[in-house]
This record gives structure tokens, sequence and C-alpha cells, in this order.
């Protein structure tokens, strides 16, 4: 036990007090709501989770924290409208010029309420339901996108266009998509479906399941993923049951921002039928893994995979 | 067997803690050191078994310089009883007591305890009065079993050279003067060595041949202790005054100290 | 019980041998696709040579996939409990264990190095992860020891900071990865034995049995060195050069596991712990024992977790943490 003398102590006490005094002001200035960007009319949209979201009725300042929202965001017109996006978002080329507030993962909450956004997008591919809560605190509306479905993707588009004041861009892209994925869903509609196995990674094996849009796109494509009534979006997967699967396709999702990553086929595929015919295709993972206008590029390729002799190809 | 140490002097960071000391261990004899807390006793056996490295001087064990010998050889030849190390893993009296017989294993890091290594070891028990706690724990014993233990161990190794740093520390009056006896039986009947360093004047008194009085690191007197044991020499050591006469029984020198009350001057400060 | 020899080991070490191989039939016949019990003995006793009318299917089931991911199970359990009790012996505490101590994180930079920087060369993989358990066991070494050996405050001190530091450096290196890859190496960093590779479980194997012999052919030094490191020197112990053996066989059988499976925690505690409650803490009994039992322990946590939620997988670490944390709060309270 070490004993202080006085004057140690009175110094320790002052040095204390001052620290918990800046502590203190820290914490009040952190808690201080900032003042709502618009004072005007708001109206309230529901988001995935559910969530009924006050935005306001101009929106001119828009943050999207997920690479397939800010290509929503410029599909739709309103490119001139984001002041923030993450890392990865790389489409189109003009995003490249908007400012980064974070990775899909980690976003930077100083940075994002530095630029002032009335909306921030969130997706939660990106898992962020948490940072939704930090963003309540400052009186900047948060808005969750989930779709698990091309059916969700398109309401996506169209929320995100309501959202932005351009709905009626919005609609006539959402149109265009609906008959791109009619006319592919009337060319495979007589076709026995192919049995097909999605493979998001190799080693370890992840694969697309219940949940996953990915599942329904694979159906509207021609082809009965073998994983399908698998409970999650994406799942990991024994090697096992993917042997035993027997798929007479794969997909691989490569390439694009992903780079070289699952190139190859899984080593429990390997002798797969789908394998020894050589039906393995690789897709540009971008129009994949990114839910919005591009996934209807991903379905079109999926389609002449699986079903070559119904496109002329 | 012969432990020589020659113009010993152990310094580190500016600090001096053994000054030039020359001793030399001789079969059947047990030798005390004794000296106030600091004065290097226990530095001074550390590097007569070659743990502790020397500044300068020479360790010599039955001649040869201690750093030409393997580790196992040594430990043969010298065995410590110390203040024993916080036992963090259950293990039984009797295998406390084998660990003494590693130094003889054939294999060095494997290999099995012969017959002859139980036979030793439940002699030693015998001898330190523990064979009923044998398969007990270590943990399980009394502070002043356990120090029995550690005797028991370093005698196991029929090391004929013993160093024993304060190993009547936690020992009642009985095991104190027991352990002692043990240490003299095994010089007496075994021509063993020992080194014993002690707070204790009285008992070095009566088990020693010779007493080593250190302070700050040097020899200060050494000799048979009716010849160093005397009011005017521990005056100089421990600066303290003492009576010393005749014990009743043993007729050896039997020091008391004279405790003064310390004298509380008005105008100093309070401590 | 008085004391171990060599016949209470023998008897012992082959109890265990005997359950071990038990429990490598017995999973073998488990899984997330059922596979006919009989056909499947009869091809396992023929070493793969009759298909004993097994689909080529489920063939493929038991040899390519199932075995050699119980193998791998094994040599890894076997690793990491071997491991756990060197480290043990070498540190004085019944509580250091190369998860808890960051040595495993070390281990998972190393092997995130490589695959970042050297991806298809496999070999890569082990020797960085030796290198990197290599260095974390250094810190956490020189940060737990004081004067009365590692007392457990200070060795969950120093392996509270190795592993935060680390958790931060497998972040920097995430980062430099792109963010599709991260689930995968989340789950990886729990411990994944489902990518059992033909090139590197031989290694795993080979590794894992020669490390629990090194360990073995020492004990009787570790037998010293645990209950102090003045008392072993004094008693004829080289502690020294037992020391850097431990350091380096210690490290690379967790770099070898954490580089075939990621981080499986808890095992290198709880076996240890289990085997000297049972036998002693004679370690010429105790890193046989942990070895053999160390490989069931995973094996049967293997199996709950590619079994309970099939065909979804469960990262066995998960398993692992689930009985090995309670434990290591009840030893936490009894020390």
């Amino acid at each position: 036990m070490i004993y202080y003398g006085r004057s140690v102590r009175a110094r320790g006490y002052y040095c204390l007090s001052a620290l918990g005094l800046i502590i203190c002001l820290m914490l009040v200035s952190a808690c201080t709501p900032r003042e709502a960007a618009n004072q005007g009319a708001t109206r309230e949209i529901t988001d995935d989770l559910g969530r009924r979201v006050s935005i306001p009725a101009k929106v001119d300042r828009v943050i999207s924290l997920a690479p397939n929202l800010t290509e929503i965001v410029f599909a739709v017109g309103a490119g001139d409208r984001l002041v923030g996006r993450t890392s990865y978002c790389d489409y189109p080329p003009e995003a490249k010029a908007i400012p980064v507030v974070s990775d899909t993962l980690h976003p930077n909450l100083e940075r994002i309420i530095a630029l002032k956004p009335q909306v921030v997008l969130v997706s939660t591919a990106s898992q962020l339901e948490v940072f939704t809560q930090q963003l309540k605190g400052q009186n900047i509306a948060a808005f969750v996108t989930d779709p698990h479905d091309l059916e969700g993707v398109f309401r996506s588009i169209d929320q995100i266009g309501e959202i932005v004041g351009e709905k009626d861009k919005a609609n006539v892209l959402v149109q265009k998509l609906r008959e791109r994925t009619n006319a592919v869903e009337q060319a495979v509609r007589d076709k026995q479906p192919v049995k097909v196995f999605y493979q998001a990674s190799g080693e370890p094996l992840y694969t697309a399941g219940h949940d996953s849009y990915i599942t329904d796109l694979m159906r509207r494509a021609g082809g009965a993923s073998v994983t399908a009534d698998v409970p999650g979006a994406w799942p990991k997967f024994s090697n096992e049951s993917a042997l035993a699967a027997r798929p007479e396709a794969i997909i691989l999702p490569t390439g694009g921002s992903m780079g070289a990553a699952n190139a190859n086929v899984a080593e429990a595929l390997r002798q797969s039928p789908a394998v020894l015919q050589g039906r393995v295709y690789k897709i540009n993972d971008d129009h994949l893994s990114r839910p919005g206008p591009r996934l209807v590029d991903g379905l079109e390729e999926m389609a002449r995979a699986l079903h070559p002799d119904a496109f002329g190809t | 067997m012969t432990l020589e140490g020659h113009n010993i002097t152990v310094a580190y960071d500016h600090r001096i803690a053994v000054a030039d000391v020359t001793l030399s261990l001789k079969q059947g004899e047990i030798t005390s050191i004794i000296g106030p807390n600091g004065a290097g006793k226990s530095t001074l056996l550390r590097t007569l078994n070659g743990q502790l490295p020397r500044s300068s001087g020479a360790v010599l064990l039955d001649g040869e310089p201690i750093e030409r010998l393997n580790r196992r050889s040594i430990s043969r030849r010298i065995a410590v009883v110390a203040q024993e190390a916080e036992l963090r893993f259950p293990v039984t009296v009797v295998e406390f007591v084998l660990g003494g017989r590693f130094a003889w294993a054939t294999h060095s890091g494997w290999g099995w305890e012969t017959e002859r290594d139980v036979d030793i070891a439940e002699s030693v028990l015998r001898e330190t009065e523990l064979s009923d706690l044998s398969a007990r724990l270590m943990n399980e014993l009394s502070g002043g079993e356990r120090q029995r233990a550690l005797m028991a161990r370093a005698l196991a190794t029929e090391a004929p050279i013993l160093l024993l740093d304060e190993p009547t520390a936690n020992l009642d009056l009985s095991h104190q003067a027991t352990l002692l006896s043990l240490v003299r039986a095994r010089c007496d009947q075994r021509r063993a060595a020992a080194l014993v360093v002690t707070h204790d004047i009285n008992l070095a008194s009566e088990f020693a041949d010779n007493i080593l009085l250190m302070k700050q690191g040097r020899t200060v007197h050494s000799g048979k202790p009716e010849q160093v044991l005397t009011p005017e020499i521990l005056h100089d050591v421990f600066e303290i005054r003492v009576l010393v006469d005749a014990h009743p029984v043993t007729g050896g020198p039997r020091i008391t100290p004279v405790h003064e009350p310390i004298s509380v001057n008005r105008d100093s400060r309070s401590v | 019980m008085n004391r171990v020899t060599l016949r209470k080991t023998i008897i012992a070490c082959a109890a265990m041998a005997a359950a071990l191989l038990l429990a490598i039939v017995l999973m073998s016949l488990l899984g997330s696709e059922p596979l006919p019990v009989r056909a499947s003995l009869c091809a396992l006793a023929s070493f793969g040579t009759n298909a004993c009318g097994l689909t080529q299917d489920q063939f493929d089931i038991l040899f390519q996939i199932r075995l050699p991911r119980i193998l791998l199970a094994a040599a890894v359990g076997g690793s990491l409990a071997t491991a756990g009790a060197g480290y043990q012996a070498l540190l004085r505490n019944p509580l250091a264990e190369p998860y808890l101590l960051g040595i495993s994180n070390g281990a998972a930079v190393g092997t995130m190095i490589a695959l970042v920087f050297f991806g298809a060369i496999e070999w890569t993989r082990p020797i960085l992860a030796f290198s990197g358990a290599l260095l974390a066991t250094l810190a956490v070494y020189r940060l737990a020891r004081g004067r009365a050996g590692a007392t457990p405050e200070r060795l969950i001190l120093a392996g509270v900071i190795v592993t935060t530091f680390l958790s931060s450096v497998i972040v920097f290196v995430t980062v430099l990865m792109d963010a599709t890859r991260i689930r995968s190496f989340t789950f990886w960093l729990l411990g994944d034995l489902s990518g059992a590779s033909k090139t590197l479980l031989p290694v795993t194997i080979v590794i894992a049995i020669a490390g629990a012999l090194a360990l073995t052919l020492h004990a009787r030094s570790l037998n010293l060195l645990m209950l102090g490191e003045r008392d072993a020197f004094d008693l004829g112990v080289e502690v020294g050069r037992v020391r850097i053996v431990v350091f380096l066989v210690a490290s690379l059988l967790v770099g070898s596991s954490v580089a075939a499976s990621g981080s499986v925690g808890y095992v290198g505690l709880v076996v240890p712990h289990l085997a000297r409650l049972s036998l002693g803490s004679d370690n010429r009994i105790t890193i046989p024992a942990a070895a053999l039992g160390g490989a069931l322990f995973v094996i049967v946590a293997d199996t709950v977790a590619r079994t309970v939620i099939a065909p979804r997988e469960l990262p066995v670490g998960a398993i692992t943490a689930l009985i090995g944390a309670p434990l290591f709060i009840y030893l936490l309270r009894r020390a």
C-alpha cells in the first residue's frame, strides 16, 4: 500500500475533476441532437425491416453504404444528390468521384455526420442494424433495404426513387427491368429446370439459401437450386451434402470487384455431373451480389448459361 | 568431494553483492554463514552451485571449474535446500521427493525411476519423518512439513555436498533441531559437507564446525564457533549488544541479544 | 494414487488409443448425408479397397470427405492439447492455453499473411503460422514472467495484451482483403475443419505425432520445471535448453493446427486439465494422454458441429468454446 502525501492527493483530485468535466462536456455535445436539416414537411416510408422512416419532403443529400444502393441511386438519375459512398462502390464510373465514408462493415460516423446527409441508405447485406440506431440519435434518417427476391429488389428501386424525388424515372427503370425479366422467364418456361448449385465461396463452402434473392433468381432463370430449402440466406454448407446433391450446373460468382477469388470449384464438387460435363459457369460477381439494376444482367447471364438453346446461342 | 570458492566477487548494477570471498567446504564438516540482511549470504550460496554468474574469482568442484561441468554432473554432487516456490500443480510427497533422483536418470528427459530410486526415496522419507504423509499432496502439508519434504528431496539426491539456505525458517522448535541433526548425521556418517545459511545464531553455534561472518559482501571473520561468537565480533557485524555464555548442555557459545528500548526525542518528528 | 509408473502409463495410453480408434470409426458413420452402416463399416475395415456395395458417391463421401476431416480433427485436437500441456508446464500455470494467450492469434496472423501474399503456395501457411505462433509465445513469456513464475494474474494479463494486439493486426490484414472474403474469414477464425487439404493433412498429422513424442521425451524435465525453474535447475535440469525445446515444439504444434483449420479454442485448456485430474500431474502420462484425449475431443466436437444443423455447419470452435468457457471460469474460481 502506497500512501500519498496530502499535496499529491490534492493535485490528484484536481486532475480527476478536470478530466471528469471534460468527459461530461464531450458526452453532452455528443448527445445533443443536431438541428433537423429540413424543418419542412416530411413523409414516411416503411423500409424492409418494417421501420417507418421519416424522410424530408425534398432530399438532396444522400449517403449510400452499399455498392448496390449506389448503383440504384445513379440508375434513377439522382447521382448528383449522392454525397458519400463506400470504398467498394465502383459502378457506375461516376461514382468514384464521390467521397468515401466507409468500407461496408465499418462506417465512419464522424465523416457521415460531417457530410450532413438527410438520408443514409443501408443494406443488411452489410449487417449495419446497430449502426442505424446511432444515426437515429443524430436526426439522420436511416433507410434499410433487405430484398429476399427479385420483386424485393424492384421495390427497393421504387422506394429509393421516391426518396430522392425521382419516382417517375424509377418507375420507368423498373418497367424495363420487368420486361427483360419476363422475356427470360418466357424463354425458359417450357424447359426442364436444371439442377444448379450456387457456390458463393469454395473453401470454406458457402452457398445461397432459402432467404437469398439468388434462389429466386435461379428459379426464374430456369434452374432448380439444390439448396433452395436450406434455411438462412448464405449458409455454410456441408461438403458431403454438396457432393450428394449432384448438381448438373454450378454457378461461380467471380471477377468484378471480387478479383480472382472463387474462381475454382470446391474440392467436394470436382466429381459432380456439372464438372464432368463442363457446365461450370463463371458470372461477374458484381451482377449477382449487388441487388440492384444489374441483377437482371446476372439473371440473363444465368439463363443463357443454363439454357443456351432457349436464346439462340 | 570438495567445493571451493576463490576470491569470488559478484557485482551487478553498481552494487557489489559479494566481494572477494574465499571459502572451502571440507568433508564431514558443517560450515555456517551468518550475517545481517543484504550481506550477500544467499548470493554466495547461489554462486557456489553455479546458478549465479560471478564477476571474478573461481568456483571449483572436486578441483574442476564449475563452468566446465554439465548440469547433471553438478546436481549429483551438490544439492540445494532453499525456500520453496509456490506449487500450482497437485503432486504427491513421494513424487516430489523422487524428483531428487532426476540427476541419476540414465536418459536425461525421459525414463522411469528404478527400484533403487524408490528405495532411496522411502528411506529419506523415513529419515525426515514423512513416511505417513508420502501419498498426500504437497499442498495439503503444513509449512514445516513441506520444508522437511524439501530436505528429503535434497537427501534423495545422495549428493555429498549440501547447500542449505535458511532451512529452518518455517520449522517449529522440535523440527529445527531434527533437521540440522539430519545434516549433522550425513556429515558424520557419510562424509558429506554442508553449508548452512541461517539467521539463527544459536543453531549455527550448536551444529556448525566453522562459522563465516559476512557483512556487506565481505567475510569479516571466520573460524570455530568459540573463536568468532564473541560479543565484540558480533557487535561489529550486527551492531547490536549481545551476551555470550556457555550453553548449559552443549558447552558451546550461547548468544543472547540485549534489547535496549528506543529513545524518543521530544523534538524529533514522528515516524 | 501414489506415483506414476511405466505400467500405468501404458495401460492408460492403450485405453485412450482404443477409444480414439473407436471414435474415428463411429464418427465416420455420422454426417449430413446418411450412409448405410454395415456397408460403411465393411469398407472402412478393408481400408478402402473394397466398396462393399456403397455407391461411388457414398464411397467418396466416406473416404474423400469424412475420413480426411476426422483425421484432421484428430491431428488438430492432439496438437493443441499437447501444446497446452507444454505451455502449462513451461509457464508453471494450469491456465496457460494457446487460444487464451493469443498464440493461436499469432498463428492466424501468420496464416493470413501467407494467404494474402502467397495464396496458392500451400506450404507457406504452416511455416508462417509457426513463425507467428513463436513470436506470440515469446511476447507472452516476456510479459508474464515474474520472479515467481507466471502467476494467474500476470498470465491472463499477458494473454489479453497479446490477443487484443494481434486481433487488431488481424482486422488490419482483413481490410486488405475484399469484403466478400471477410465472412469466410470470420468462420475460419473460429475453427473450420472442412478444408482438409491433401497436401497439408499428412504434414499436420506428422507434426502432431512428432510434437507429442518430442514433449513426452522431455516429460521428466517438465515435471521438475513445472514446480519451479530454480528448483529444476538445482536438481539437474538444463532449464534453458528445455525451455527452447518447449517453445519451438509448442509453437510448431499451434502453427500447424491453425494453418490447417483456424483457431480452435479451449482444447489446450480442457483436455490437459481433465488428464491431470484423472491421471495426476506427471507429464510422462499426461502429455500422451492429452494428445490422445485432445484428438478424441475435437473429433466429437466437430461431428456435433457438422451434424447438429445439417446440411449447414457450425464452426467447431463454437462447440469447443461452449464446453471450454464454463470450465475455464470454474478453474479460475478454484485457482
